[in-house]
């Protein structure tokens, strides 16, 4: 199947500009520009059905009709701040294929009428950052960026902003705090960024991949893409496989094309050491775990981004991690939680205290030391969390224990009365 | 007018008005951490979580109804943030159910996981809204095991003033916030994240504010304390009494916190008309003076050239004695930061008892009194409040540095510029910093003023935008006031002044497209080179062509130095005493330690230190300070302020009023005060302005809560964040000027020539002086721990002449005079123009600098 996001396994060098430009590189950025209007372009990304795959799904046309009306300067912010644990596939986009990153930006900064764009980008990527700065250099030096783009009037620079290391900074308004030069927390919504974003100004925010998607949609058009995948997720996936699997990386398919059995066992090369599947985070930390042992059709369902609701999960950004029959869950859940009582940015009280304390619990059932009253204290504070906080991290906080103790309740019990994993020895 | 529903109780609020406010409305009052009326809200503690819904609505856009016909209700799926959601029409609010008590509950459990829970030990202990709030909707018990517990440092110095403990912190922002929108100093901040997350100093030196106090009360825990008052008392053991500010002439009201005999703490007590819910940490923290070791607690005779303790009787007779063999070559010299009842008698003594008209005061301005004159006839009508200026005012602040001098002021400046849109024009011989919120900012030539105020009345005049029927009806004499500033072109102006004729021009329009404008000068505008006439005549001018007179947000603010300078000045005592060779009596002030004093054959002074003065004196009396007595005082907006004992009386000290009525009592007088309250009746009856005031009024007014007790919130003024609007109450009694009480006066235009002021040659500055608000005087000089922050003593120079002099930041210069040397350290900011140097006369050795001297400068 031909890959329309990570193109550069089909073609080499496709991160050299020459390359791109032989393989119709930035033609879609020179039709939106000179036969399209910046409303044309919104409404054949609308059409498209191209949903935002940074986790949520929202529709990105739809996001960018969001923009008040007649306010500028406005700004793209382009969300690479790529942070969820096994989810690696921004980077390689990045990487390997960053003129179609930058050729997305720009046919999203004329739709927007925005004349600035910033890709905040992780800052434990430099090297994707400086292909994306060396992108920039080439697609300014051909024309693309700068002025008078296409002979037009229109207008656009790119810069790239790098990140100091911290999880929140992938939640979108932390992301504008921290490119604003504040510590990165996020801010209260409403207003939201489409009304007052970067700088107070009308700013939209959208992940690599997503834009990634945008030139083939304007190339060849809304409804070529909208028959790819499934009618409400359209367009193909990048899937990022890792954990327990032979051939863990970045597979593409298109949306309801493929299962967890199609992906782990096919494209991923099977379990290592053809260890039994125990669990799979398809959301990487941030969405609660499935099993087979439990769901044994989890397997099977084809997926899209409402495909896991059923099992109480969700795609998200599709970070796939496996966990063979070896892994201790609890240790697992403590792993995961550790990583977001260490990424909470403390703004707000639930998430600060609770992920704190949802790690001592799980330190101390681990270490053998937990009570039986531990584990329903454990899904209780949990609880006490969700749906509370200022942003989305308090509840994807408490997915790693929320998921575990539903699935596999059993084996914290079995930590108690053993007084420690029995799986690495107490 | 949004209808929002709170616990089944219909209230109708202003758009914009967030949940927390609405249910306050109704009497509902949400409980809240990180939330304050007065700042930005933030949504961080999640306290105030409650359950929000709004009318369902169908496709068909029309409200649905339920089974029972009302209106239906679309839920939202999570509880919603009281203080961050705003309400709609028809939003239906519930606070009191199952789930919102829940939510309550488990965010106090999270909050207090990392809580030390050392409230025995907690200076917050007792007024805590922690401990509150646990005690009305936590749990009993929490489930969090005490080993577990994260524990940070318990004793970090956040500044000279300010105790941070960072396990009792909940991280609410709440002092960050206030520095970033309140005292526009952004010197706090979060350091790390998540659990680590901790309030830190981001200035050198440590929390470099002149509000940092004001962060100790609304704290919501223990985390910030004041250095002053930690662990000296609990609170409960500290009895409030109501007071006033005793410092500068902005009159905070306060509550003076005493235990055995002591102020324990001084924290404001809230009116919106003049502090709000602030004070400066001057007035905070600079209150040991009340009770220092040296305050003079007998009286003292000169006995074989030694002062002795002496009885009262003696001495007051001896100085009776004295006073009468002196007959009319007696003098006095009153400070304006005694009492109005201290000042009216004072002058009373002199003007009746002795029939001597040479009695002064000490205001520190210039010669004449006609900034004073200007107040009593246009003095900003009663109502103005500097803090809640809206946008159709416009306040040109003119040769004055409230950040230093007036510190609330400048504070409630900037509020009324940021939140209410409020249009401030200062005009200054240097930058100050208050000019940061200035729509323009004028830097003219040091002691052209009165160039740069002609300069505004020309561009009004030739442009015809004064007020034509004000102008018609009750203006005259303008063709001959037009006739002398004809010479006075704008460009002439802006030429003397070094402003640009377009500054002036804006300035100008600015001012007569206002429909309000305040004009609030300064000591820098009114002290410089014998121009106060013309700078009068010129601001009276300004106000009459323009019609801002005689109702509130127009007219003049006098800025005054002290406490009491308006009291000083409002019963006369001018400031030109011609000093008397055979007696004098010095009050409340002194006059040797700046230099130019002569000793007369006898000299009475009545203070409560032995100062540079008294020693010299022959007799000294023992005042008491306004901690220990009843008083009024006049604070700069014209407004009376009565503040009550709190101590029990120093030694045998006794209240100024009682000293001087009981010299006037043994030259004859039949005076016969038994309280102050008494002499204020009197002085109503006497003093025009002072008509209908009295005790009784003045104390209905007094409102005793502290600002921010209990929940730290400020008692029941509802928020003018979202409301847009103050609660029009004050304490204290404001007396209207001469053109506020008759509407029909006419009043003339006076034209006073400002004269030419003489040139500095290239090796010479010319010096402007400021004032430092922690400075060297005995008021401050008695708390240890402000001492810090007294600045050394410094000259401010330009960058440019700097560079000249070959002259760095911070180093050390010889300043000459004519006959003085002083060796100061070098300033080199660029807030003072090219040719002009800065130094304030309140530091160590810096008393008595002339206000535009020519100096030379020296590198050392």
């Amino acid at each position: 199947m031909e890959h329309l996001i990570l193109r550069d396994l089909d073609i080499e060098n496709l991160k050299d500009i020459s390359v791109y430009e032989k393989h119709g590189g930035y033609g879609a950025f020179r039709k939106a520009v000179k036969e399209l209007t910046p409303d044309q372009v919104t409404d054949a990304v609308k059409a498209s059905g191209l949903r935002g795959r940074g986790g949520a799904g929202f529709p990105a046309g739809v996001k960018w009709s969001f923009l008040p009306k007649g306010v500028f300067p406005r700004y793209l912010v382009v969300n690479a701040d790529e942070s969820e644990p096994g989810t690696f596939k921004d980077r390689q986009i990045m990487e390997r294929n960053a003129h179609q990153v930058i050729e997305g930006i720009a046919i999203a900064s004329y739709a927007i009428q925005c004349n600035h764009a910033f890709i905040y980008i992780r800052g434990e990527f430099p090297y994707a950052a400086d292909c994306l700065e060396r992108a920039i250099v080439e697609a300014e030096q051909r024309g693309y960026l700068g002025a008078n783009i296409f002979e037009t009037n229109y207008q656009l620079q790119i810069t790239v902003h790098r990140g100091a290391g911290a999880y929140i900074c992938g939640e979108e308004t932390a992301l504008l705090e921290s490119m604003e030069g504040k510590l990165g927390q996020p801010r209260v919504k409403p207003p939201f960024p489409a009304s007052v974003g970067l700088y107070n100004k009308p700013t939209v925010i959208n992940n690599v991949e997503t834009l990634a998607n945008v030139p083939a949609i304007i190339e060849r058009g809304a409804e070529w893409y909208a028959k790819i995948g499934t009618p409400k997720s359209t367009g193909p996936k990048v899937f990022c496989l890792s954990g327990h699997v032979n051939r863990p990386g970045n597979y593409e398919a298109a949306f309801g094309s493929i299962s967890f059995r199609d992906l782990i066992y096919d494209l991923g090369g099977g379990i290592r050491g053809n260890k039994k599947l125990k669990a799979i985070l398809p959301a990487g930390a941030s969405g609660p775990m499935v099993s087979p042992l439990v769901n044994p059709e989890v397997l099977d369902v084809k997926l899209d981004y409402e495909a896991l609701a059923p099992f109480g999960s969700t795609l998200g950004s599709a970070s796939v991690i496996v966990m063979d029959e070896d892994t201790c869950i609890v240790w697992a859940a403590k792993k995961m939680t550790h990583f977001f009582k260490n990424e909470s940015c403390g703004k707000c009280t639930p998430c600060r205290e609770g992920t704190y304390w949802l790690l001592k619990m799980l330190e101390r059932i681990d270490d053998g030391v937990g009570t039986s009253a531990d584990i329903d204290l454990l899904t209780n504070v949990a609880t006490q969390i969700q749906g509370r906080t200022l942003c989305p991290l308090g509840d994807f906080a408490t997915s790693p224990v929320m998921g575990s103790v539903k699935l596999f309740r059993d084996e914290y019990e079995r930590h108690i009365q053993e007084h420690g994993c029995w799986a690495r020895g107490k | 007018m949004p209808k929002v529903i709170v616990d089944n109780k219909l209230t109708k609020v202003p758009n914009g008005t967030l949940v927390v406010e609405a249910a306050k409305r109704v009497g509902i009052e949400i409980p809240v951490f990180c939330y304050h009326p007065k700042l930005q809200p933030v949504g961080m503690c999640r306290m105030c979580l409650v359950e929000v819904g709004t009318p369902k609505r169908g496709k068909d856009g029309q409200i649905e109804k339920d089974a029972q016909g009302n209106d239906a209700i679309a839920w939202m799926p999570k509880l919603q943030a009281a203080c961050t959601t705003v309400v709609s029409d028809g939003m239906v609010i519930r606070t009191d159910t199952n789930q919102v008590a829940d939510a309550r509950r488990g965010i106090l459990e999270f909050l207090l996981t990392s809580h030390p829970l050392d409230c025995p030990v907690c200076d917050k202990g007792g007024e805590c809204p922690l401990q509150n709030l646990t005690m009305a909707f936590g749990p009993g018990q929490s489930r969090f095991p005490a080993e577990s517990k994260f524990h940070n440092e318990k004793r970090v110095p956040l500044g000279d003033l300010i105790m941070l403990d960072r396990e009792r912190c909940i991280q609410c922002s709440r002092c960050i916030r206030f520095q970033d929108e309140i005292a526009d100093d952004h010197v706090l901040g979060f350091n790390a994240r998540g659990r680590g997350l901790e309030i830190v100093s981001l200035s050198n030196p440590a929390f470099d504010s002149k509000y940092s106090g004001n962060t100790i009360d609304i704290c919501p825990v223990g985390a910030l304390t004041s250095r002053d008052f930690r662990l000296s008392a609990r609170v409960w053991e500290v009895k409030d009494y109501p007071s006033v500010c005793a410092h500068c002439s902005v009159g905070c009201n306060i509550l003076i916190g005493e235990r055995d005999h002591e102020i324990k703490r001084i924290v404001p007590r809230e009116n919106s008309a003049v502090n709000e819910i602030w004070t400066c940490d001057k007035g905070r923290f600079a209150h040991h003076f009340a009770f220092a070791p040296d305050r003079l607690t007998t009286p003292l005779i000169r006995r074989n050239g030694k002062l002795e303790v002496g009885s009262w009787n003696d001495a007051l007779n001896l100085v009776a004695q004295k006073f009468a063999e002196a007959k009319s070559d007696v003098g006095g010299l009153g400070g304006d930061r005694a009492a109005n009842e201290d000042l009216f008698l004072f002058q009373k003594l002199f003007r009746e008892t002795l029939g001597s008209n040479n009695v002064g005061h000490r205001v520190g301005w210039s010669a004449s009194n006609a900034g004073a004159e200007l107040v009593r006839v246009y003095g900003a009508g009663v109502g103005t409040i500097l803090g809640a200026l809206d946008k159709s005012v416009t306040a040109l602040v003119l040769g004055a540095d409230p950040e230093e001098e007036q510190p609330v002021i400048r504070l409630r400046l900037t509020r009324s510029a940021r939140a209410f849109g409020a249009t401030i024009i200062t005009a200054n011989p240097r930058v100050t910093k208050l000019a940061m919120h200035a729509k323009q900012s004028i830097v003219y030539n040091y002691g052209t003023e009165a160039y740069f105020l002609l300069g505004v009345i020309r561009v009004i005049l030739d442009e015809r935008l004064e007020v034509r029927d004000f102008v018609d009806t009750r203006v005259t004499n303008l063709d001959a006031f037009k006739k002398s500033l004809d010479p006075f072109t704008v460009e002439r102006c802006a030429q003397i002044a070094h402003v640009k004729p377009e500054k002036i021009r804006d300035a100008a329009r600015t001012i007569a497209q206002s429909p309000n404008l305040l004009i609030l000068f300064g000591r820098e505008a009114m002290a410089s080179m014998q121009n106060d006439d013309a700078v009068a005549s010129s601001i009276a001018a300004l106000l009459l062509i323009t019609g801002h007179i005689g109702r509130a947000n127009n007219g003049v603010v006098a800025l005054y130095p002290h406490n009491n300078s308006h009291g000083a000045l409002d019963f006369d005592l001018t400031s030109k005493n011609k000093s008397a060779s055979r007696a004098m009596y010095v009050m409340a002030c002194d006059p040797a330690s700046d230099g130019d004093f002569i000793k007369p054959d006898f000299l009475v002074v009545q203070d409560l230190f032995l100062t540079e003065t008294a020693q010299i004196a022959d007799v000294v009396l023992p005042a008491q300070s306004f901690a220990e007595r009843d008083g009024t005082f006049t604070n700069t907006e014209r407004r009376v302020q009565l503040f009550r004992a709190a101590l029990k009386p120093v030694g045998a000290s006794k209240p100024d009023w009682w000293i001087v009525s009981e010299i006037a009592k043994r030259l004859g007088a039949k005076w016969n005060y038994q309280n102050a309250s008494q002499v204020m009746d009197e002085i109503a009856t006497t003093v025009p302005q002072y008509a209908g005031i009295s005790y009784t009024a003045l104390a209905e007014n007094v409102k005793m809560p502290r600002a921010p007790y209990g929940q730290g919130n400020p008692s029941d003024e509802p928020t003018d964040i979202a409301m847009g609007d103050l609660e029009n109450v004050s304490s204290g009694m404001q007396w209207a000027s001469v053109a506020e009480r008759d509407g029909a006066m006419k009043f003339e235009l006076t034209w006073s020539e400002p004269s030419q002021q003489s040139s500095v040659n290239s090796q010479q500055y010319r010096l402007a002086v400021a004032r430092s608000l922690y400075d060297r005087g005995t008021l401050i000089s008695k708390t240890a721990i402000i001492q810090p922050r007294v600045p050394a003593p410094y000259i401010e120079i330009n960058s440019l002449d700097a560079e000249e002099l070959g002259i760095a930041d911070g180093a050390r210069v010889r300043v000459l005079f004519d006959a003085r040397v002083i060796e100061v350290n070098a300033r080199v900011d660029g807030h003072v123009p090219p040719s002009v140097v800065l130094m304030p006369n309140n530091l160590d050795g810096t008393a008595a600098l002339p206000m535009g001297a020519r100096v030379k400068i020296e590198k050392v």
